[in-house]
């Protein structure tokens, strides 16, 4: 799968993720219990993701204020998710920690459950290197 | 086709203030000791590639380690350890690596620590600038607050999980998938020491206001920083070396927290560099 432009969609932006995730090995073999809600804020658009047992079950798109429950935010700015989604992100971009001690990104909520799933989570976000980012 | 490796592992028994370890640790190599520290809440299969460097071997007799609670070296023998919440101290990790010099009766050791254990390679030079010919920090700081987390023993997350992907992030995406992998499963290995290491590296070792006494010319000072560390980054290594009197930094690039672990090829490089340039100090060529 080519590095995305920032011209897709958000929606098509959401239906590769999921086609990735589902279809990621990693996620795959050890995903049984990965099964939380999480916001993606790429400020620019959002997304709630819903995970039910290592499989994306829905992703909702720049949701309203109550439409969608989540359990953790990924926030950061536009610029901040670009580096993301680059195929060889340059320091400080190439994950959470990185970019939440040393960038932008916060990480809110209920972060416990974020820890719970923290290895198919990293997988996951890391799948924006090959599927890009939608701002 | 099988190959037995020419790396040999021992164990060593020692006294630090009372406390008794038994301590394990693997060798190569002759010439110049260079004494090798493991990561917070690891072990020393991170010196797997250095440990068989032929280059690197002809010249030095490469030793690392387990930091007692770590791989194979145990928990104190004789004591209750199980009834004290484990927080490592500057003044017995500086103390226990003393010890293990002293008991293999090693003369002029080069001390290379890396993370936690590049932060008590500061330490060694200020405290004991003259039991070492010289040490190598990496990925270490004046200061490194941050990591003392209640996350790496929460009794609701799978501990081994947040410690291994916790420290995920610390390598470089450009380090080869096999390096990492087997990183990431030896932090799945250390939960119950890595919180109690990181009190070292992130509370008690804070060497701000002691850089300028620390003497590069007495105990020569060469640091190694990876571009994608983010928890001591080149700026920090940069800073810290700088307020040192005659020591040297050296950024690394395309690698991170782990180099000698995540990346030896990429890594070795760096040492070498860092070696002749102790040599250098030193006054001798390498041979």
């Amino acid at each position: 799968m080519s590095v995305t432009t920032n011209a897709q969609s958000a929606t098509d932006w959401s239906n590769a993720f999921a086609e990735a995730s589902n279809s990621d090995p990693e996620i795959q073999a050890h995903g049984k219990y990965f099964t939380c809600s999480y916001l993606l804020d790429m400020t620019e658009h959002t997304f709630v993701v819903r995970m039910v047992s290592g499989k994306v079950a829905e992703i909702a798109v720049d949701p309203g204020p109550l439409d969608m429950g989540y359990q953790f935010i990924v926030r950061a700015s536009a610029e901040t998710w670009r580096e993301f989604g680059t195929e060889t992100p340059a320091p400080m971009y190439h994950g959470i920690w990185a970019a939440t001690f040393q960038r932008d990104m916060q990480l809110e909520g209920d972060v416990l459950v974020l820890m719970q799933n923290l290895r198919t989570f990293t997988r996951q976000i890391e799948l924006l290197r090959t599927v890009g980012v939608p701002v | 086709m099988s190959h037995i490796s020419a790396v040999t592992g021992h164990y060593v028994s020692l006294d630090v203030d009372g406390t008794e370890y038994k301590v394990f640790y693997l060798e190569n190599g002759s010439g110049q000791p260079l004494v090798c520290q493991h990561t917070a809440g690891c072990h020393n299969h991170q010196y797997r590639g250095l440990l068989e460097d032929e280059e690197i071997t002809q010249n030095y007799r490469v030793i690392a380690y387990d930091l007692p609670r770590h791989g194979k070296s145990d928990p104190p023998e004789n004591e209750q350890w199980w009834k004290e919440e484990y927080k490592l101290t500057a003044d017995h990790f500086t103390k226990f690596i003393v010890a293990f010099c002293d008991a293999l009766e090693l003369e002029n050791p080069i001390f290379m620590g890396s993370s936690f254990g590049g932060n008590v390679a500061l330490q060694l030079a200020w405290r004991y600038p003259d039991r070492f010919a010289g040490v190598i920090p990496v990925e270490g700081a004046d200061y490194s607050p941050g990591f003392y987390l209640d996350w790496w023993q929460h009794p609701h997350a799978n501990a081994a999980q947040v410690c291994a992907s916790g420290v995920w992030d610390l390598m470089a995406p450009q380090s080869p998938d096999q390096d990492r992998w087997k990183t990431w499963f030896y932090y799945t290995q250390g939960s119950e020491s890595f919180k109690g290491d990181l009190y070292f590296y992130s509370v008690d070792h804070d060497l701000r206001d002691e850089l300028g006494e620390i003497d590069g010319a007495r105990c020569p000072v060469v640091m190694l920083t990876g571009e994608y560390d983010y928890l001591t980054t080149p700026e920090d290594g940069q800073r810290t070396a700088s307020q040192i009197k005659n020591a040297e930094f050296i950024e690394m690039k395309k690698i991170g927290h782990f180099p000698m672990s995540e990346n030896h090829e990429v890594f070795r490089g760096y040492l070498l560099q860092a070696l002749e340039k102790l040599n250098s100090r030193a006054g001798r060529g390498l041979t």
